[in-house]
């Protein structure tokens, strides 16, 4: 009984076989390979069946949403929501047959990811019909881009060499945000290139994870760290002066993540919250209207057709709405500015229901669980941090939205990952997405092989 | 590996934050749910500020005073039970504290499971009242377009039976000059339960009370008024030339030398002992409303200036429905049982889905005064008005004449109660501007109870 418990500290999988290898061997090459794995003759093996199973759930559940959003549609829009759904349907199954079938591999954050990304179209095919052609193409584009970059975070090499460039292109591009946006709602974060309007901090955010967890895995001396702490106080304060509060939290939050993650050190950590507290106490006395913009901050109802208007109308509305919510097309928040994008988790809410919207939330703790708990098994600290840091990100991003429009924490008006409207934030929701795929080391068979034959050699 | 995975346990903390955040909003939903979602700005439910869902207001006879037909929101098809009702149901931006407002998550049948279904797709919940809306008209039309305010209720069981203000506007046809004209100066508001008024005579009844118990040997002195009373430094004006006077026949003619000199000798601090326990300035809970306090501030009054506090002028203030409590209240035995309008909430098919009738008391004074007082109000009817205005009712009740300005006719006030087990009914009456209290506000209370009267017997 206490060998067992000795090895099971160790690692799961050498508890699981003892008989494979001697615990010298398990403690050397702990933790690379996981359990439940089909491993015959150097051949890894995935039992697939059970993803076609959820495939075909899958798609019942998003015909009967997308159903239910046809709901008051008029008969100009019908046919064009109808095929948009259909080419939906048809890319998620042309992706189940190279990755599920062809590639033989797991699909159980593609099928959150596939779900989530069907709230946001249903909701943007009931509220506005005529966009739902480009948040189709933003879902498309953001599958494309976790695909794209599960591939690239397969070769540690790529990913060492390309920190660098990114880490400066991503600071050029919000230093360029600020230079050329306006005003925009209080803040000034968005850039219209021609027809195409993107939000850079979203792309950025994808940026600032992978350069985040790349820098810190090599370094060991003071100079990088410096280098990285830079380079997230850069951005910090870029987007402070777009005014995009929000944001900014959201980077800094990961920043504090990252940090932890790769030194462990609690006191700095806290050290640093105390400098970050004494510069936000800074600026609320010197710049008022920071203070301002959050001077509704649980006093909504007193401002209920001002400053509290969106947060009380989210509450009321999502009340409105019960368990199983008034049906999509029945609402009457899609009527208040911002609702499918800052607001959207109120109609959610009230069209679709509570039950749903807690199901969302929950699926954004499960990302935050999976990360931590697969941190254990990846193949190095950079993917267990990008994860972590990832999906760290993407919890703290939902409760800001969530919490915000609820008036339990101030409305700083950031997007809901894979729910609210926009290419950006879409793009981002699934670029956040491949870090939790890159580190589970099933996703790169190959990588797998050498590292077995490797541990089997020895 | 372990190291990294060893710390990433910490975000198990945003973990829990976000599960906390969670509860606590369904804390809060739980907690507040129906009054969010019963707001106004739900359109669902409201059109601009009218509930356009929801179910109906029923009188104790089930009339219906409002209901929602077709998305739209209509009332009583009599028009006086309208203007009259006007007040009780509220119009929302308008009129505050109407039961259309206050029952609004109860009228709409909201709970967090279903959301508004209830409302939007069931029709709603019932709120059935204890008022008689048939009498609440008669009030109406016996006002006869005067200012004020009527209230009648049961002081053994609580019940309101009539309760309207005026002026009143009918809600199906809202007058467009209603800002401007004059006549309408006043109407938003329920004057009823939220209004204040200067008391005049009828304050004698706690003058009254305060000196039958602190002076011992009130009820057997006597008292001259030459027309005035005197005091050390100004006098109070009487209305007539009394001569030697018994206190109760101060009371039944309404002296002003005599309760002005009693409240006097009583002193500031008893008398605003007295005033505090009469509920003058607190306020009664009338199921969700509470009244309006009056006041009684005597802090800086001259001798003077407390006689005429001891009948009801000076700064004197009350609301009328606290006056009828305390006429219940004596009437009561002491204790008053507090009045309420609203019975419960019915579900469209007639069940009771919420109590909300009340059995909350109030002592105001002792047994052994209120029984001295009782028969002081009684003797004011039979030795003084005569029955003629409540033949058989036994009433008992004091009248106020309440001087409010140089150019203004005064206030017409009437308090009282019937003494019979078989009548158990309570009022207050004030006709503003109405000149006597007599003659004004006595036959206004007059018609009212004797339409109750008619209806019973």
């Amino acid at each position: 009984m206490a060998e067992q418990r000795k090895t099971t500290r160790g690692s799961v999988y050498a508890a699981d076989t003892p008989r494979r290898a001697s615990s010298a061997r398990r403690k050397k090459h702990k933790n690379y390979i996981p359990p439940d794995l089909e491993i015959k003759k150097g051949k890894i093996r995935e039992k697939i069946g059970k993803w076609f199973v959820l495939m075909v759930f899958l798609t019942v559940l998003e015909l009967a949403m997308d159903l239910s959003a046809l709901n008051r549609l008029t008969e100009e829009e019908l046919p064009g929501v109808v095929l948009l759904f259909g080419i939906y349907l048809a890319a998620q199954w042309v992706y189940y047959i190279v990755a599920g079938l062809v590639l033989r591999r797991r699909m159980e954050l593609e099928l959150a990811g596939f779900l989530l990304s069907n709230v946001s179209l249903v909701i943007t095919a009931s509220v506005y019909p005529d966009r739902l052609r480009t948040q189709l193409i933003a879902v498309i584009g953001g599958i494309l881009v976790f695909a794209f970059l599960t591939w690239f975070m397969g070769n540690v090499n790529r990913v060492t060499v390309s920190r660098m460039p990114i880490g400066i292109a991503a600071v050029g591009l919000l230093a360029l945000t600020l230079v050329l946006a306006e005003y925009n709602n209080g803040a000034k974060n968005w850039l219209y290139l021609g027809p195409l309007s993107i939000q850079p901090s979203e792309i950025v955010k994808v940026a600032f994870v992978f350069v985040g967890a790349a820098t810190l895995d090599k370094l060991q001396n003071t100079r990088s760290i410096a280098k990285y702490v830079i380079f997230a106080m850069v951005c910090v304060g870029l987007l402070f002066l777009m005014l995009d509060f929000g944001t900014a939290l959201i980077f800094f939050a990961t920043f504090l993540i990252i940090a932890f993650l790769r030194s462990g050190d609690i006191k700095t950590i806290v050290l640093i919250c105390t400098a970050a507290l004494m510069g936000g106490i800074f600026i609320i006395l010197y710049k008022p209207y920071v203070a301002s913009r959050f001077s509704t901050y649980r006093h909504i109802w007193e401002y209920i057709d001002a400053g509290g208007m969106q947060q009380t109308r989210t509450i009321i509305y999502s009340l409105s709405g019960g368990l199983f919510g008034v049906g999509l097309g029945n609402g009457k928040l899609r009527h208040v500015f911002a609702a499918t994008e800052d607001l959207v988790f109120g109609v959610v809410c009230e069209e679709l229901g509570m039950l749903t919207a807690v199901a969302i939330m929950i699926a954004y703790v499960l990302f935050l669980v999976y990360a931590i708990r697969g941190a254990k098994y990846a193949r190095s600290s950079f993917y267990a941090i990008a994860a972590c840091s990832a999906a760290g990100m993407m919890l703290f991003q939902a409760m800001l939205n969530v919490f915000g429009v609820t008036d339990v924490l101030p409305f700083t008006g950031v997007t809901l990952p894979f729910i609210s409207r926009g290419g950006s934030s879409m793009l981002c929701s699934w670029g956040l997405l491949a870090f939790l795929k890159s580190l589970d080391i099933r996703t790169y068979p190959k990588v797998m092989r050498e590292l077995y034959q490797q541990k089997e050699r020895i | 590996m372990n190291t990294i995975s060893k710390r990433a346990k910490i975000l198990y903390a945003i973990v829990a934050v976000c599960l906390a955040g969670m509860v606590f909003l369904g804390i809060t939903f739980c907690v507040h749910g129906d009054e969010y979602a019963s707001n106004t700005r739900n359109q669902h439910i409201y059109s601009g500020n009218v509930l356009i869902s929801g179910g109906r207001v029923l009188d104790r006879e089930d009339r219906v005073l409002t209901a929602v037909m077709e998305g739209r929101r209509v009332y009583n098809e009599d028009s006086v039970i309208r203007r009259s009702t006007l007040h009780v149901l509220g119009e929302s931006g308008y009129i505050a504290g109407g039961v259309l407002e206050q029952y609004s998550a109860e009228l709409i049948g909201y709970n967090l499971l279903t959301g508004v279904f209830t409302a939007t797709e069931q029709g709603g919940n019932d709120v059935r009242l204890t008022l008689d809306a048939e009498l609440c008209a008669d009030a109406y039309r016996a006002m006869d377009g005067r200012k004020g305010a009527v209230g009648v209720y049961n002081y053994k069981t609580g019940e309101i039976v009539c309760m309207i203000s005026t002026p009143a506007y009918d809600p199906s046809n809202k007058p467009e000059d209603i800002d401007d004209n004059e006549d309408y100066e006043g109407a938003y508001l329920n004057k009823f339960l939220y209004g204040q008024y200067v008391p005049g005579s009828t304050f004698k009844v706690i003058t009254a009370a305060c000196a039958v118990e602190n002076m011992p040997d009130v009820l057997t002195r006597t008292f001259h008024c030459d027309g005035e009373y005197h005091a050390a430094d100004g006098t109070v004006i009487c209305n007539d030339v009394h001569g030697e006077v018994t206190f109760q026949q101060a009371f039944n003619q309404s002296c002003n030398s005599v309760f002005a000199q009693l409240a006097d000798e009583l002193g500031k601090e008893k008398m605003t002992a007295t005033a505090e326990k009469l509920g003058v300035a607190s306020s009664v809970p009338v199921n969700r409303s509470n009244t309006t306090k009056g006041s009684y501030d005597v802090s800086s009054a001259s001798h003077a200036d407390l006689g005429w506090s001891g009948i009801g002028q000076y700064t004197d203030l009350v609301n009328p429905c606290n006056m009828m409590t305390l006429a219940g209240a004596i009437a009561n035995g002491g204790t008053a049982r507090l009045p309420y309008y609203v019975d419960g909430v019915y579900s469209a098919d007639g069940r009771l889905i919420q109590n909300e009738t009340s059995d909350l008391t109030r002592t105001y004074m002792s047994a052994s005064t209120a029984s001295v007082m009782k028969n002081l109000m009684r003797t004011t009817v039979t030795d003084y008005y005569g029955e003629g205005y409540f033949p058989d009712m036994e009433m008992c009740a004091k009248t106020g004449t309440a001087e409010v300005g140089e150019e203004k006719r005064p206030h017409a006030w009437m308090i009282g109660f019937s003494q019979r087990e078989d009548f158990p009914y309570a009022f207050a009456v004030v006709v503003e501007n109405g000149g006597s209290g007599y003659s004004a506000a006595g036959r206004v209370a007059s018609r009212v109870l004797s339409s109750l009267w008619d209806s019973m017997f």
